[in-house]
C-alpha cells in the first residue's frame, strides 16, 4: 500500500518537474512547480512526517507560490519564445552531470541499503508537531534563533530596497485612487531624481513636475 | 481485511458526510434569498415546491442545461482547471472535523468516533487546504482574459493573503491553551459543565474568536469583505466569464468554504458538539455541533443585509494595521496566563466555587 502511494506521489513529483522546466509560459511553470510541492507534502505524509507535509503546503504551496503567481499575473509576462539556445556547450557538461548523479543513485541503492548500517531508531513520534515544537525550543533554540533573525533581515532588507526615493513627504494628501509619480519614472533621461507627486493620471504628473515631454519606459527600450 | 473494513466505513464516512454537506449547503443559499427577501421588505423566491422548497434542485438543473461558453482567447486548460481547484479545496477539509462524540452504531461492536479522518496535525492540514484555495480564484481571473476577471483575481489574492496572516495568529490562542492540534482533542477539552463552560470562547478566547471571525469571513470575499466580486465596479469579479456549472462551482466553492469556516469556529471556540445531556444522548452532539454551524451560517446572512461594502485601502488598513497587532497581542497576552497558570488558578477557583468544571 504505502509502496503504490510510493509510486503515484513520487511519479506525480518528477512528471510535474519535468513539465515545469519543459513548459513555455511562465504561469504554467508555476502551476508545475505547484504539483511538485503537493506531491512532496504527501510524499512527507507517507513517511511519516505530518508536520513537515503541513508546512510543505502553507508556506511553499500556499503563501510564496501564490506571490509567484501574483506578480506573473501582474505583469501579463508574456510566452516565452523559442530562441536558438545559447550557452550550447553547456548540455554535454549537464548530461555528464546527470550520469554522475544517476550513479551515485544507483551506488546508494545497490551498495548502502545491503550493509548493515545504524539501527534505526523508533521514530513514531519523531514527526510529530509536540516533538518537533520542544526540540526547536530547547535543544535547537539558538539555530532557530538565528534563523528567524535571517528571515527578519531579509523582510526589512526588501522593504528598504523597495521604499528607496520617489516617496512622498508625510504631509502630502493622497486620495484613494491615486498613483504616486517619480520624476525618474517619467523621464528616464534623469535617474536618480525621486521629486515625487500623487495623482490620477500620467499627463497630470507630468504637468505637475514640470516635465515638457513624457518619455516613459515604452519609448527608450 | 481490518484494511478493507476500515477503508469501506472511512468511504461511508466520506459519503454522509459530503452529503450531509453538499445539502446543507443548497438549503443555505435558499436561506439566504428567502432571508434576505425578509431583511429588504420582499418575499424571496417561494414559488418551486412548497415555500420555495425545492427551489435548490430547480437551480441546480439550471446549471446543469445551461450553456457552457468558453471565452475565445482564453487560457483554456487553466480556465477549466480553476474552479476544479477552488471546489475541491473547498470540499477537502470537511474530512478533519469531528460531527460528533463516540456513539454506538448498530453491527459495530466498539463505538465510532464521529470524525473521518483524526490525526495529528489537523488544524494545519485546515489552513494549509485553505491556502491552496486562493488559486482557483487567482487563475480563474487570470485565464479568463477578461480585464474585469483580472482585476477580481488579484483583488482576491491580495485579500486572502492579508487575511490568512490574521485567520492563523487569531487560532494561535486556541492551539497555546489546548497544546495539541487534534481538533477532536481540542473538542474533547471544552466539554465542562453542562456542556457549555468550558468554551474556549469563554475562557480568555473572545478576541481571538473574533479576530477569527472578521478575518474568516475576508477569507470567503463574503460582505462586507466582497470587494474580490464587486458588482458595481467589477461585473462580478473572478468569474465573470464563467457560465454553466463551471459558474456553479465557484458558488458552490464559497458556500462550502462558509459552511467549513463556521465548522472550524465551531469547534476552536464554541465547543464543537458540546452541549447539554450530550453525555447521556452522545448523537445529539451532532445536532448541537450542526445547530452552531447553521447560526454562524445565519450570521453570515445577516451582514450581508446589513452592512455595505469596505473600500479596498480600508480593507488593507483594517487588515495589516489591526487585525493582525490585535493577533499579536492576544497570543502574548494568552501565553503569558497560561505560563504564569493563571487559568488553572481561574478554573480551580470557579470549581471550587460553584461546582462548575473546566
Amino acid at each position: 500500500m504505502l509502496a503504490l502511494l510510493f509510486i503515484l506521489f513520487a511519479g506525480l513529483a518528477v512528471g510535474c518537474a519535468i513539465s515545469m522546466v519543459a513548459q513555455r509560459n511562465p504561469l504554467y511553470s508555476a502551476i508545475s512547480l505547484i504539483g511538485v510541492f503537493i506531491s512532496l507534502a504527501c510524499l512527507y505524509v507517507t513517511l511519516a512526517a505530518p508536520f513537515i507535509a503541513a508546512v510543505q503546503v502553507i508556506v511553499y504551496a500556499g503563501a510564496i507560490m501564490v506571490l509567484v503567481v501574483f506578480v506573473i499575473m501582474l505583469l501579463n509576462v508574456e510566452e516565452e519564445e523559442r530562441k536558438p539556445l545559447r550557452l550550447r556547450f553547456l548540455v554535454p557538461i549537464a548530461i555528464g552531470m546527470a550520469g554522475v548523479l544517476f550513479a551515485e543513485t544507483a551506488f546508494i541503492i545497490f551498495f548502502v541499503r545491503e550493509s548493515p548500517g545504524t539501527p534505526v531508531r523508533n521514530i513514531s513520534d519523531v514527526g510529530l508537531t509536540a516533538s518537533i515544537g520542544s526540540g526547536l525550543f530547547t535543544t535547537y533554540l539558538l539555530p532557530f534563533e538565528v534563523t528567524s533573525i535571517l528571515l527578519l533581515m531579509a523582510v526589512v532588507g526588501a522593504m528598504t530596497l523597495a521604499r528607496r526615493g520617489g516617496l512622498l513627504p508625510d504631509t502630502a494628501g493622497v486620495v484613494p485612487g491615486d498613483q504616486v509619480f517619480s520624476k525618474e519614472l517619467l523621464d528616464r533621461s534623469k535617474p536618480g531624481d525621486l521629486s515625487a507627486v500623487a495623482t490620477h493620471s500620467t499627463d497630470e504628473a507630468a504637468r505637475l513636475l514640470g516635465v515638457d515631454e513624457f518619455r516613459g519606459s515604452s519609448g527608450d527600450e | 481485511m481490518e484494511d478493507l473494513k476500515h477503508l469501506i466505513l472511512l468511504m461511508i464516512g466520506i459519503l454522509i458526510a459530503f452529503t450531509v454537506v453538499m445539502t446543507m449547503v443548497a438549503y443555505t443559499v435558499l436561506a439566504e434569498r428567502r432571508i434576505l427577501g425578509f431583511i429588504q421588505g420582499r418575499l424571496g423566491p417561494n414559488r418551486v415546491g412548497p415555500g420555495g422548497f425545492l427551489q435548490p434542485i430547480a437551480d441546480l438543473l439550471k446549471f446543469i442545461f445551461k450553456e457552457d461558453i468558453v471565452p475565445d482567447k482564453s487560457t483554456r486548460f487553466v480556465f477549466f482547471l480553476a474552479p476544479t481547484v477552488a471546489t475541491t479545496a473547498a470540499l477537502m477539509t470537511i474530512v478533519v472535523y469531528p460531527f460528533g462524540p463516540a456513539v454506538h452504531i448498530p453491527f459495530i461492536t466498539e463505538p465510532v468516533q464521529l470524525v473521518i479522518a483524526r490525526f495529528d496535525v489537523a488544524l494545519l492540514y485546515v489552513l494549509s487546504i485553505t491556502s491552496v484555495g486562493v488559486y482557483g480564484i487567482a487563475l480563474a481571473g487570470w485565464s479568463s482574459n477578461n480585464k474585469y476577471s483580472l482585476m477580481g483575481g488579484l483583488r482576491a489574492s491580495a485579500q486572502m493573503i492579508s487575511y490568512e496572516l490574521a485567520l492563523g495568529l487569531g487560532l494561535i490562542g486556541v492551539i497555546l491553551q489546548s497544546g495539541t492540534l487534534d481538533l477532536y482533542s481540542i473538542v474533547e477539552q471544552q466539554a465542562g459543565y453542562f456542556g457549555f463552560s468550558g468554551w474556549n470562547v469563554f475562557w480568555v478566547q473572545p478576541l481571538g474568536f473574533i479576530i477569527y471571525m472578521i478575518a474568516a469571513i475576508a477569507e470567503t470575499n463574503r460582505v462586507p469583505f466582497d470587494l474580490p466580486e464587486a458588482e458595481t465596479e467589477l461585473v462580478a469579479g473572478f468569474h465573470t466569464e464563467y457560465s454553466a456549472m463551471k459558474f456553479a462551482l465557484f458558488f458552490m466553492a464559497e458556500y462550502v468554504n462558509m459552511f467549513t469556516v463556521s465548522m472550524l469556529a465551531t469547534t476552536l471556540f464554541l465547543g464543537g458538539w458540546n452541549g447539554p445531556f450530550v453525555h447521556q444522548l452522545p448523537w445529539l452532539g451532532v445536532f448541537y455541533f450542526l445547530g452552531k454551524v447553521v447560526m454562524f451560517l445565519f450570521f453570515y446572512i445577516w451582514l450581508r443585509g446589513t452592512l455595505p461594502r469596505f473600500r479596498f485601502d480600508q480593507l488593507m488598513d483594517f487588515g495589516w494595521k489591526f487585525l493582525v497587532p490585535a493577533a499579536i497581542i492576544n497570543i502574548v497576552l494568552t501565553a503569558t496566563m497560561q505560563w504564569s497558570g493563571a487559568f488553572d488558578y481561574v478554573g480551580k477557583f470557579i470549581r471550587t466555587q460553584t461546582g462548575w468544571g473546566g
